[in-house]
């Protein structure tokens, strides 16, 4: 949520950020892998925040600006705690994964499949996959599956040119997309190569 | 400007994430579009991309913050001193 544009005085503090909570948390607990360090994570971005929000310029976007020191916080403090599982790995990385495999499979009707996976790994699943992402690219993907944001706000918030923006988020896509594969595969979801 | 047609499979799916993402500048978003609506494969490929990836996104969001972290929050800023102005 931006603050209120054409106004001289930012709304208050606690307005604003009621607005970007329960974001801010989604992408903290994406970021340190569980519910207590996020907890903190936000609430430690928040006291920053608070500090310097007489600084923070009406009508300019309080999300990025908030999110901005959420990431530097976590950067400075969180990330050396992090308990890392499996680390995908970024190479042989077809365009349009998901497609291929359905079609390597003889899945001529790719779609049915692919729905099926989807559907059936729950959120859990699907989160971890997106956890176990080399970092750099951990980040610009939780902005963008839990967010949903534009890649130049990503990249604002991140700090970094948008065409490293896009070119993350298009192999984190296809690394998520190859790791949920495998494991709708391991779990029987989809058949294995040479199945039907 | 080529005409929209001329846009191959290869070049059309290397697009297809920034398509599906509405990032495209004007010209290749027309370009894309033609390819889609001639290419019945390349027409598959981005409704199964974009199906999982909603699907994906949706599920992804389903995280909220616990219902007591901004009173949380509210309480700790209480304790701060000096409150810069503009907050309540």
């Amino acid at each position: 949520m931006a603050a209120a544009e054409g106004q001289d005085t930012a709304p208050p503090f606690e307005t604003t950020l009621a607005g970007v909570l329960d974001g801010a948390y989604a992408t903290a607990y994406r970021l340190t892998g569980n519910a207590a360090d996020a907890e903190d994570l936000v609430q430690d971005a928040a006291l920053l925040a608070f500090r310097g929000y007489g600084g923070f310029r009406a009508g300019s976007n309080f999300r990025a600006w908030f999110y901005r020191i959420l990431l530097n916080r976590f950067y400075s403090d969180y990330r050396r705690r992090r308990r890392r599982g499996v680390t995908v790995d970024l190479e042989g990385l077809p365009e349009a994964h998901l497609h291929e495999r359905a079609e390597a499979h003889g899945l001529a009707g790719g779609q049915d499949v692919v729905g099926r996976m989807v559907a059936e790994l729950d959120a859990t699943t699907i989160g971890e996959a997106l956890d176990a992402l080399p970092d750099g690219f951990r980040e610009v993907a939780a902005l963008y599956f839990q967010q949903d944001l534009p890649y130049q706000e990503i990249a604002e918030m991140l700090e970094i040119p948008i065409g490293t923006v896009r070119s993350r988020l298009h192999r984190a896509r296809g690394l998520l997309q190859r790791h949920l594969w495998d494991l709708a595969v391991e779990r029987g979801i989809v058949p294995a190569a040479g199945g039907a | 400007m080529e005409s929209p047609a001329t846009m191959n499979c290869r070049e059309a799916v290397r697009r297809l994430d920034d398509y599906v993402d509405r990032e495209l500048g004007r010209e290749e978003l027309v370009q894309v579009q033609a390819h889609l609506e001639c290419c019945t494969h390349c027409a598959g490929v981005y409704a199964l991309e974009a199906g999982a990836l909603a699907e994906l996104k949706s599920k992804l969001r389903r995280i909220s913050a616990p219902p007591d972290l901004l009173s949380r929050i509210l309480a700790r800023l209480e304790r701060e001193p000096g409150r810069p102005s503009g907050t309540a």
